[in-house]
């Protein structure tokens, strides 16, 4: 029976490996402990779970074209790539995955993350960084009645108690406001660029009256600077997104927004910004940045940039002086102090009152590098934890009374021979999960409904083989040879099973997403390890029955 | 030892009228619910847009609910109870929302969020699910299922095309069709979402299907070959199902308490996955029955095969299993004892 002896041998090496590939183990990975990620050794089973099983966030990020073709998408998204990478790093999350996917896309997957807005904000948010200088041709003014009238016929207007005009006290109030404001904003700079002017333009008549534009819009401290009512900041927003207003936008123009809100006392005030569309440099220049605290200038962020965008920013900066330079962080404008000379490699953004945590993030993102290009959430999950658990639970639940039943069933209706498909069964279970282990594989949610599918669909095979064996001992053959015979005739379609299945679940992997792609996996991972379990195991276990009981005349079938 | 439908002579074949007039009342259920509701019922993979997921500390006010939604400018919004009294998925995607998502998708979730906050304080909730699909990725899924679906299909196709000669071929084609459009139409009448979750599920079930026509047509081209001069092609169908119903009532079994256990208790996101494997299981089993066999036979009606040429063919076709031993004299026996 030499025979029989490697297949034992087969089998129960396979059982081992398995068992070693399932061993919980020791790992490195970044946990965290009260509140921050440190690095430290888990004892834990090898087996993934995906973001829909442990809570964390799925983003789908692309390139946002909507402000600039971009030339080299997928050069570009590599880079940008690394730039996530190296933040999601810093901002600590266990085991994130970011890659790209395709020419046009990024994926970010953050397990265990529980404030989804933040960390959305520090991949995809923060840090494109471009310099605009402020327009000075009242270009808005001269386009207000245009603007007026395609947010009326788009229907966009706003209470008229929340009128700025005509009521001089807030306008007073503004006023002050603002040159509180650009006080403390625009002394800049490491000694070039210095000062607030734009005086004169707080003095100028308001726009004009009716329409939105015209009873909202204040004009600012600055050139190219407006001051709209907190209230009507909705209003502005969709205004601003309607496609005919942004054809009617004056050539070479953008409008940004300012990014908080202004208080002054009751009163909330959000500014704007019109600016040339043409940066004089953007982030992808910047070298390094660093945080730093001054007596007299508050916190401010250092900056250094390489040589080809130093020459660029001096030439760009001389050509400017006296202009108002915005300093756009993310299409927000975080600061426009005035160019008092040309600047070359070192420059530095004052954050007006901001924080020094403020501070510190804000180089953080501009050093892990600003994004070369800017993207767009395409797509996003997020399961919180709690959810994870829960399907956790009741997939397990499932699992357990999935098991119960088919276990009743195959040793209620098969007897002896059904515990030996049990048997076989827990070895299905075994290497299944080994497998998925040891080929990396995720578990989702569909994965664990896949799992507990593909166990019914693993008797399928002992079913086959047994009613054949019935069929043949009916037919008056000895046990020995029916068994053969039932073995030998179920082959076939047990491959034809398998060789379907495995088809599904290859095409459902290649045009799945994540959770999907878990259960095209599963599927697979199962049907091959019934495969072997069902023909090779199931034959072995009644081999070594056989041979224990020689010259048996009946089987218990 | 118990058996079930052991040496059963039903014959199956005769009521195919009642079969298939019971299986096109059903499609033609599911075409007239397609028409009067209009379309599908995509999950937001598929459509874009957003759904949340919020718990609730204390049970909301749906009113209030959709108030607060429709002033933050969410108009149109679905919101569902799910699973406990105090969980809520709220549903975005119309055209507009849709569209505004091109520019970022997730600007529709936030203001969800801050609306919901705001009126119901910030502690009193939790998201605990967001999906935000922007209009492309949307377009995209949708297109990789549709594409996911044909592949299959085809492969399928190719697989049994290869593995039978076209007449076995043809009807276990059909069958599986019949499958698919069966359970489309149980998707619709019970108004499931259709995810890709739901989608893996009908491409799991055509494999499925496909399997459960081959084993018993196996066993035809089996039957065939020590048919009985003068027995008839029904006679032979009807034989070869009745000796293949035990497997087939014990597989669904099987099967069948799996998903039923994923059905009530693996909770409320699996559970459309569930529902169309249930059915499509019930669906698999009772079409290659009713499906895969009348159309044989009227193909076989059609297209008469010579009898030796019958054993021949089917001889060649079965060329991958190991040769089976001569025909026992016990199928003769039995013909006759008919």
């Amino acid at each position: 029976m030499a025979n029989l002896k490697y297949r034992i041998l087969l089998i129960v090496g396979l059982l081992v490996a398995s068992a070693w590939a399932l061993f919980p183990r020791t790992v490195i990975e970044r946990v965290k402990r009260d509140g921050v990620f440190v690095y430290d050794t888990v004892k834990r089973v090898p087996l993934k779970r995906g973001l829909d099983l442990q809570g964390g966030m799925h983003l789908t990020l692309e390139v946002d074209e909507s402000k600039q073709a971009v030339a080299n998408k997928s050069e570009a998204l590599d880079r940008a790539l690394k730039v996530v990478r190296q933040r999601i790093d810093e901002f600590g999350v266990a085991e994130p995955v970011v890659q790209k996917a395709g020419e046009e896309r990024l994926i970010v997957e953050l397990p265990g993350i529980d404030d989804a807005a933040r960390a959305q904000d520090v991949v995809q948010k923060s840090a494109f960084l471009e310099f605009q200088i402020t327009d000075k041709t009242q270009a808005l003014e001269k386009v207000t009645p245009r603007f007026d009238e395609i947010a009326r016929a788009a229907g966009i207007s706003i209470a008229s108690s929340d009128k700025l005009s005509g009521d001089t006290s807030k306008k007073v109030g503004v006023t002050s406001l603002l040159t509180q404001k650009t006080d403390s904003a625009n002394k800049d700079s490491t000694g070039k660029a210095v000062g607030a002017t734009g005086a004169d333009s707080a003095t100028k008549a308001p726009v004009q009256t009716g329409g939105l534009f015209a009873s909202n819009v204040q004009p600012g401290q600055i050139p190219g600077q407006y001051i709209i009512p907190e209230t009507a900041y909705s209003a502005f927003e969709r205004a601003f997104a309607l496609p005919a207003l942004q054809d009617a936008m004056p050539p070479g123009k953008v409008i940004r927004w300012g990014v908080d809100s202004l208080v002054n006392g009751a009163q909330r005030y959000r500014a704007f910004y019109v600016l040339d569309s043409r940066p004089i440099i953007t982030g992808e220049v910047l070298t390094d940045a660093r945080p730093s605290s001054d007596p007299v200038e508050g916190n401010v962020v250092q900056f250094t940039l390489n040589n080809e965008g130093a020459r660029r920013f001096k030439v760009e900066t001389g050509k400017h002086v006296k202009d108002n330079m915005a300093i756009v962080l993310d299409q927000r404008v975080v600061t426009a102090p005035v160019l008092n000379s040309a600047i070359g490699r070192n420059g530095q953004i004052t954050l007006g009152g901001g924080s020094l945590q403020a501070a510190q993030d804000l180089a953080l993102v501009l050093r892990a590098g600003a994004l070369p290009v800017p993207l767009k959430v395409a797509e996003v999950r997020s399961i919180g934890a709690s959810l994870g658990q829960d399907s956790i639970n009741k997939g397990g639940i499932a699992l357990v009374i999935a098991l119960a039943l088919i276990v009743a069933i195959m040793i209620g209706y098969y007897r002896f021979s059904g515990m030996l498909a049990v048997a076989g069964l827990v070895l299905y279970l075994i290497y299944t999960l080994a497998m998925l282990a040891g080929f990396h594989a995720v578990l989702t949610l569909p994965g664990l409904a896949g799992f507990v599918l593909s166990i019914g669909i693993a008797v399928d095979a002992n079913v086959l083989i047994f009613e054949r064996i019935r069929e043949e001992l009916d037919h008056g053959k000895s046990v020995r040879l029916a068994i053969d015979e039932g073995f030998r005739h179920a082959l076939s379609a047990i491959i034809d099973t398998s060789a379907t299945t495995i088809l599904s679940g290859m095409v459902l992997y290649q045009y799945g997403t994540g959770p999907v792609r878990g259960f095209a996996v599963t599927l697979v991972a199962g049907v091959v390890a019934s495969l072997f379990t069902s023909v090779f195991v199931s034959k072995t276990f009644f081999l070594i029955w056989m041979n224990r009981a020689r010259g048996v005349q009946t089987l218990s079938i | 030892m118990i058996r079930i439908f052991h040496n059963s002579k039903y014959e199956f074949v005769r009521h195919w009228r009642l079969a298939a007039g019971l299986t096109l009342a059903f499609i033609a259920a599911g075409l007239v619910t397609f028409a009067i509701t209009g379309g599908v019922n995509y999950s937001i993979e598929f459509t874009g847009g957003t759904l949340m997921q919020v718990s609730f500390k204390q049970q909301p006010d749906v009113g209030v609910m959709r108030n607060t939604l429709d002033k933050a400018g969410i108009t149109g919004a679905e919101i569902q109870q799910f699973g406990s009294p105090t969980e809520y998925t709220i549903r975005a995607r119309e055209e507009k929302q849709v569209a505004s998502q091109a520019a970022g998708a997730e600007g529709i979730s936030k203001k969800i969020e801050t609306a919901l906050r705001q009126q119901f304080g910030s502690n009193a909730m939790t998201v605990v699910r967001t999906e935000a699909v922007g209009p492309k990725v949307g377009s995209e899924l949708r297109q990789g299922a549709f594409y996911a679906m044909i592949i299959t299909a085809i492969f399928t196709l190719i697989y049994l095309a290869i593995r039978f000669d076209w007449r076995f071929g043809m009807a276990a084609v059909i069958s599986t069709a019949h499958d698919i459009l069966v359970t489309f139409a149980f998707i619709k009448l019970m108004h499931l979402e259709v995810s890709l979750t739901v989608v893996a599920a009908i491409l799991t079930l055509l494999g499925y299907s496909a399997n459960d026509t081959i084993i018993i047509f196996d066993r035809v081209r089996e039957d065939l070959r020590k048919r009985a001069k003068g027995e008839s092609m029904a006679r032979v169908l009807d034989r070869a199902i009745n000796e293949t119903l035990p497997r087939s009532v014990m597989t669904h079994a099987t099967t069948l308490a799996a998903t039923l256990a994923l059905l009530f208790f693996a909770g409320e996101v699996i559970r459309p996955f569930a529902w169309v494997m249930a059915f499509g299981i019930f669906v698999a089993t009772f079409s290659s029955i009713y499906v895969a066999g009348p159309v044989l036979l009227w193909i076989e009606s059609r297209y008469p095969r010579a009898a030796s040429e019958a054993a021949g063919k089917a001889m060649r076709a079965g060329a991958e299993q190991p040769a089976t031993p001569p025909a026992k004299p016990r199928s003769n026996e039995r013909a006759v004892a008919r």
